[in-house]
């Protein structure tokens, strides 16, 4: 389950990173050439830009906050899962030296 | 299938033009932000030179500074006489310039635009509030806009 988890987040990191290389320059370009031949006035561009810019920024910022949750959870649950460990081998070397002792 | 090399190069490539076209796009957008809320005249009034008027030639001078390239397009401007409620309309068709070597500041940015017009027939003595409507057509850069700017409460004497 968590493992599936994972790779998803894995997947959407990997998206954001294409994302994010791809589509200034493709809006860059793209908005320039429709002003350049008329199709759009500047000022449409400015807004669909700014449109842009605001859905990604926040869906970023909730996606962020969502997987950052995600994160510290599983931190928390590893570091617990650890410190059984850590108890049981404490457990487990003392068993040990009583079995030393009386043998 | 490509190498690592050229994989690693292409992301490199990729990062640095979507930095820059990222920055570029924020510069436009905070450019033409300050373009499109700029006014055509900033710290701009009219006047009236020859207050009070006892011929038939009303002047006026336009101070102020500018910062972006504009261009009148259409310019329209009333008087109206607050006691008696009557409103006359001036003719630009007959403006003449009495000082514009660099016109509306184009060089310098420094506006010191001087004109005079004659006094709207059938007009009174009386004091008078002026008031003026202009449409530039102003360019900066790659952006074009038309900006509207109005001046109010001129005040004009006539004897």
């Amino acid at each position: 389950m968590d493992k599936d988890k994972n790779k998803k987040i894995g997947k959407q990191v990997e998206r954001w990173d294409l994302f994010a290389r791809l589509t200034p320059t493709l809006f860059l370009v793209t908005s320039g050439l429709l002003v350049l031949f008329n199709i759009v006035t500047l000022e449409i561009a400015f807004y669909i830009g700014l449109t842009g810019f605001a859905v990604t920024a926040v869906t970023w910022w909730w996606w962020a906050i969502f997987t950052i949750r995600y994160l510290i959870q599983t931190l928390t649950r590893a570091s617990a899962n650890l410190g059984e460990v850590n108890e049981e081998v404490i457990l487990i070397k003392e068993e040990l030296a009583e079995l030393k002792d009386d043998e | 299938m490509m190498n690592d090399k050229t994989f690693r190069i292409i992301k490199a490539a990729t990062n640095v033009i979507s930095g820059m076209s990222m920055a570029t796009l924020i510069i436009l957008g905070v450019l033409y932000i300050g373009f499109n809320n700029a006014f055509v005249f900033n710290n701009a009034g009219i006047a009236v030179t020859n207050n009070p008027v006892t011929g038939d030639q009303i002047n006026f001078i336009l101070e102020g500074s500018r910062r972006h390239e504009c261009t009148l397009t259409r310019v329209h401007s009333d008087a109206y006489d607050d006691t008696t409620g009557e409103s006359y309309q001036f003719d630009f068709a007959r403006k003449i310039y009495i000082r514009s070597n660099d016109y509306l500041g184009s060089d310098t940015g420094v506006v010191d635009h001087q004109w005079a017009m004659p006094v709207p027939d059938g007009m009174g003595p009386g004091v008078y509030r002026v008031s003026l409507y202009s449409e530039f057509d102003c360019v900066y850069l790659l952006f074009k806009k038309t900006k509207i700017q109005m001046f109010d409460n001129i005040s004009l004497v006539i004897e």
